[in-house]
């Protein structure tokens, strides 16, 4: 394993890069003062995950040049429904490769396009909501990738429109060592509903990849916007990923969460709820093989009056992999009348692997609710003895025990081919 | 006749968590027959159900049984099964995610082995009709196998799950504990509904009322983990008249547990 020092960009000459984009005077400002940032800040520290035994140096300021036009495809297509009529955007290794159904998203007033397209095409929509929510000084592998950022999708949802079928981007990576830095930016204006869903696919050959991820949410006053996200990196891959959204009055934020790569992982999730009357729910499920290691965090920050959150999350770890699951609720001072609930647990298959489920209540405000039930274990003795004692096989007796135990996170998966894909995933891994 | 079921148990001694619990239990259950095992409270009955069926709890350490011939405590759990034993537990186990109807329809497939499957219809068809047999609402063919169940509907559900896989060799433990006198009823009359040559019964229970509805052809009482009486359906009757010190008295038997004197 590559031994990384504290971040330096001595050798990092990303200028040419950022000059190329051509972006508006906005972007190329928020791209160069993020890479000042990446310059100062010293490397991202995370309470269990040691990012300095990580190759986080294994990306180059420009991405990969693409040889090869139909290798995503290759990567990506048990993750792909030809049958399928939703809204797509790919990305492969940082540019548009396929698009499909955006135009009759514009005959609502839609706006579902890459994001690079958008700062040019809606750079005063952008601008005002760019960085927001996910700040660039968070830590230095957030600045480097608001540097970076090499594409990623922008959804607008005017005012009271509701999207009639989910969007979808694929971000696929197909050669590492360039560095995965996919940028979302979703805004639902007020009373407008979203079903928003990204996967994130490599090639199980990867070599050594640093993907930061980020996904910013603008929920409006009595919007609802649903989103899934599901990430499968391989086992080289150092993932860094933060998708949260701001959530106005009584808006609606709902999160669905698959972590199911093989890499080194450290994610964060959730929503700032600041209207009066927000609510944010969150579902999540960590399927971790080999020696997968993920630090998840579930954040749910109350700070508008009886704002409400509820987080729930399964893990089911195989193999040499290690889960740590936060479930984090923070209950600002003001957020009288919140009500934060989490339940996470998480199932052990192998003496090998490890799982820690650590709730999290911080609470500044008198006058709320708050309540976490965790579990740690293996798969019950008296479950699998039932089962087994009708004539089903050990094996088909865990694999439904796994099944049942992940079914209330999976069913929350708004796309067929999505929820199929990580079904397959869950399949592989139990053989 | 090869297909009269037999389940037979010689000298069986168990133990769990190191403590012996079974001490040389004999019984010979055959198709057509109904065995009533009694016995107060912590005499071992629920100990032979659970180490005839192979749960991992509990260790046998002398004596054997055999399933038709076979060597039962040499089978896996699932063997066991497809053999042709079952166990309707006492505490059926709650298994979130996985519907009833789908888990029933895994174990007869279990059972009828690879190429056999039951076609997917007749099995609902047949699954729905036992299900009214045993007034079990159809709703709990799509309900997650056994979750929020009350006690009475699950021991209703562990007999539906009999009449459905058709085992040649049946334990009932305690499954009357729970239920009131109309679902005792209707869980009896399925049960009758089973017998035949190629079924036999092994019931255990405390009480004697089960066994007005499901009439056994021989009572064995069970203390200090062994079978130390054995009759007809009027020792039963006697049981229930007189309750078990007169039998304690005869046998010289002070402590008819197992787990003080271990």
């Amino acid at each position: 394993m590559n031994t990384v020092k504290e971040a330096s960009v001595a050798s990092l000459d990303a200028e040419p890069y950022i000059a190329a984009l051509q972006e508006p005077g906005f972007a190329l400002e928020f791209r160069r003062r993020a890479l000042a940032l990446y310059a100062q800040l010293p490397l991202a520290r995370f309470e269990k995950s040691d990012l300095s035994r990580r190759n986080v140096r294994a990306f180059k300021a420009a991405p990969a040049a693409i040889e090869d036009p139909s290798a995503w495809f290759r990567v990506a297509e048990s993750h792909l429904n030809p049958q399928d009529e939703h809204p797509l955007i790919v990305i492969a290794d940082g540019s548009v490769v396929h698009v499909r159904g955006v135009e009759q998203l514009a005959l609502q007033g839609v706006v579902f396009c890459s994001l690079r397209e958008a700062v040019n095409k809606y750079p005063d929509l952008v601008q005002k909501h760019l960085g927001t929510v996910v700040s660039s000084d968070e830590n230095n592998l957030i600045a480097l990738q608001s540097a970076l950022w090499r594409d990623g999708v922008f959804l607008y949802a005017p005012k009271n429109v509701e999207l009639a079928q989910p969007v979808q981007l694929l971000a696929v990576t197909t050669k590492g060592g360039y560095g995965t830095f996919v940028r979302n930016l979703i805004v639902a204006d007020s009373g407008s509903q979203a079903s928003f869903l990204d996967s994130y696919v490599a090639a199980a050959t990867l070599e050594d990849e640093l993907q930061v991820g980020v996904t910013e949410v603008v929920v409006g006053d009595g919007a609802r916007v649903k989103i899934g996200t599901v990430q499968d990196f391989p086992r080289k891959a150092t993932n860094v990923l933060v998708r949260r959204a701001r959530v106005l009055r009584s808006g609606q934020m709902n999160w669905v969460v698959g972590e199911v790569g093989d890499g080194y992982t450290v994610a964060e999730f959730g929503s700032l709820l600041e209207g009066e009357g927000s609510v944010s729910t969150s579902h999540a499920i960590a399927l971790g093989a080999g020696r997968a290691h993920m630090d998840l965090t579930s954040r749910m920050v109350h700070i508008g009056r009886f704002s409400e959150s509820d987080t729930t999350a399964r893990g089911v770890m195989q193999g040499k992999a290690n889960a740590v699951y936060r479930g984090l609720t923070h209950i600002r001072k003001g957020a009288g009348g919140a009500n934060g609930q989490q339940s996470e647990k998480l199932l052990m298959l192998s003496p090998g692997s490890r799982a820690d489920a650590i709730p999290m209540l911080l609470i500044d405000e008198n006058d709320v609710k708050c309540g976490h039930a965790a579990s740690v274990g293996q798969i019950n003795e008296d479950q699998l003895f039932y089962l087994m004692s009708r004539g089903i096989s050990e094996a088909a007796a865990k694999r439904m025990i796994v099944w049942g135990f992940v079914d209330p996170v999976l069913a929350e998966l708004p796309i067929d081919i999505v929820r199929k894909a990580v079904e397959n995933v869950l399949e592989r891994k139990m053989a | 006749m090869a297909n009269i079921p037999e389940l037979k148990i010689s000298g069986l001694h168990a133990e769990v968590a190191g403590k012996e619990i079974l001490r040389g239990v004999n019984v010979t259950v055959r198709g057509g027959e109904v065995h009533a095992i009694m016995g107060p409270n912590g005499t071992g009955k629920s100990t032979l159900a659970s180490s005839l069926m192979g749960h991992p709890k509990y260790a046998v350490t002398a004596g054997g049984a055999t399933i038709d011939g076979e060597d039962l405590l040499a089978m896996s759990v699932d063997e066991r099964a497809r053999k042709g034993l079952f166990l309707a537990m006492q505490y059926p186990s709650e298994v979130s995610g996985v519907s009833n109807a789908n888990f029933m329809r895994m174990a007869v497939n279990a059972r009828l082995g690879a190429g056999n499957e039951v076609p997917v219809l007749k099995f609902h068809r047949e699954l729905q009709r036992q299900m009214k047999t045993l007034s079990i609402d159809a709703s709990f063919a799509e309900r997650y196998l056994n979750e929020g169940f009350s006690g009475g509907e699950k021991k209703r559900n562990e007999i539906l799950q009999m009449a459905v896989l058709r085992p040649r060799i049946a334990i009932l433990d305690e499954i009357d504990s729970g239920l009131d006198i109309d679902a005792l009823r209707i869980v009896a009359d399925g049960v009758n509904s089973l017998r035949g040559p190629e079924f036999g019964l092994l019931i255990i229970t405390h009480y004697q009322r089960l066994l007005q509805y499901i009439v056994p052809d021989r009572v064995h009482v069970m203390m200090q983990g062994r079978i130390v009486r054995s009759g007809g359906r009027e020792l039963a009757m006697e049981l229930e008249a007189r309750g078990y010190d007169w039998l304690k008295d005869e046998l010289g038997i002070v402590d008819e547990t197992v787990s003080v004197n271990a």
